[in-house]
């Protein structure tokens, strides 16, 4: 199964609710999530992909309401006490219902951007991905597309993520297997 | 997974996870283990009970790695297994993926993209089998005589993931990638065969390189 692309911050004080919290998180949504111990700051968090949700007490909640309250619509909050908020868990309910309240939460963050969606690669990825086939590399990539290195790292993330293939000769045979390229580029490539 | 202990029956462990068989076959346990425990097997075959665990729950379990008991065994412990494990690849697991390959291109018609894939095998073959000579004639041989305190040159070790990488892209080549006309259940073969060597090296690349790679470390700068 594919793993989910969301990250998962958990900071909340006790060990037994974090192991219990990444067990759920593992095992029902493919999530490996991450410990935090020490408070918060909108300085060392960054996570700009959106696609992250944190879990935290409603004690630590309220003591980092500066850090808090911009990422409300990301953040989880146990709570001793039932509540209609999506965003907070009541600590005494059963598995099966923080199961359902993990999952809604989960959908309403996992909501693909139009560019996860396409899986198609654009014409500007097909460009760079017959000049990875060629054996070309990224700052010579860069030079003969024009633009800048990070661009043409950008593109070849973009690609991975969207074929599953990682490797150069890997996207080279993909690229023969679709008519990007001859069998002879790939050939004097491998040469 | 549950953790498997001294006293649990082999004969569960292979019910529950099958794909532990080309594992323990390494250690010269065969099939027809009755019920015996891992203890029991181990003193019939002369094996270390705690080192079959270390290596049963690691493979076993993706999430799991027993790094202070691995790094408490001595290296040539650790490389003995490895051998064991490059000679599977070398004698049966790279030759059941050939196998099955010739079987499903020579039964697909005239499929270009297959042939490809072959090639791509080919290749990642060829680094892998690459990276098992070195490991065979020069790391681990190194490793032995430094363990022993003879001095030896220090030898470069291949960490990359090159080998994985393209396992997992060929894997996803055929499961997302594959068009034409194929013989879906030779291709079922081809497809198992690979995930199940994917899954032997990245278990053994932990070990190689989480384990033995310190040790060696260790043993090269002394103090």
């Amino acid at each position: 199964m594919r793993k989910n692309d969301i990250n998962a911050y958990i900071f909340v004080p006790d060990s037994i609710t974090t192991i219990g919290l990444k067990y759920l998180l593992r095992e029902y949504f493919e999530i490996d999530a991450i410990t935090i111990n020490q408070p918060l700051d909108n300085d060392s968090f960054c996570d700009s992909s959106q696609m992250y949700l944190i879990i935290t007490t409603s004690q630590l909640f309220a003591s980092n309401l500066d850090f808090f309250i911009p990422r409300r619509s990301r953040t989880i909050i146990l709570s001793e006490e039932n509540s209609d908020d999506t965003f907070i868990i009541n600590i005494h309910c059963d598995e099966s219902t923080i199961i359902d309240k993990i999952e809604r939460i989960i959908a309403s963050i996992n909501i693909p951007t139009e560019s996860m969606r396409q899986s198609s690669l654009t014409q500007r990825e097909i460009d760079v991905l017959r000049l990875i086939a060629k054996g070309y590399i990224n700052k010579e990539i860069a030079e003969k597309l024009n633009i800048s290195f990070n661009t043409v790292l950008s593109h070849r993330k973009n690609i991975t993520t969207k074929l599953g293939i990682k490797s150069a000769s890997g996207l080279g045979f993909y690229a023969i297997m679709n008519g990007y390229i001859s069998e002879s580029d790939l050939t004097n490539s491998l040469a | 997974m549950a953790l498997i202990q001294v006293h649990s029956k082999m004969s569960d462990v292979i019910t529950s996870t099958p794909d532990i068989i080309p594992v323990i076959n390494r250690f010269g346990i065969l099939l027809g283990t009755g019920d015996k425990t891992i203890t029991e097997i181990c003193a019939s075959h002369n094996l270390d009970p705690e080192f079959l665990l270390c290596i049963i729950n690691t493979y076993i379990n993706e999430e799991y790695f027993p790094e202070r008991a691995l790094k408490s065994f001595c290296a040539s412990t650790i490389i003995s297994y490895l051998e064991k494990t490059y000679k599977s690849y070398q004698l049966f697991q790279l030759p059941n993926i050939e196998r099955h390959f010739e079987f499903l291109i020579g039964r697909s018609g005239n499929n270009n993209n297959l042939g490809l894939m072959k090639r791509f095998f080919d290749e990642l073959k060829t680094e892998l089998m690459s990276r098992i000579h070195n490991d065979i004639t020069t790391w681990f041989p190194c490793v032995r005589n430094m363990e022993s305190g003879l001095s030896q040159e220090n030898v470069d070790v291949d960490c990359s993931t090159n080998i994985i990488d393209k396992l997992n892209d060929l894997k996803h080549m055929f499961i997302l990638h594959l068009s034409g006309e194929y013989e879906p259940n030779l291709c079922y073969g081809v497809i198992a065969a690979i995930i199940s060597l994917e899954k032997d090296i990245r278990q053994n690349d932990r070990i190689r390189n989480r384990i033995l790679l310190p040790l060696y470390k260790s043993l090269a700068q002394p103090n």
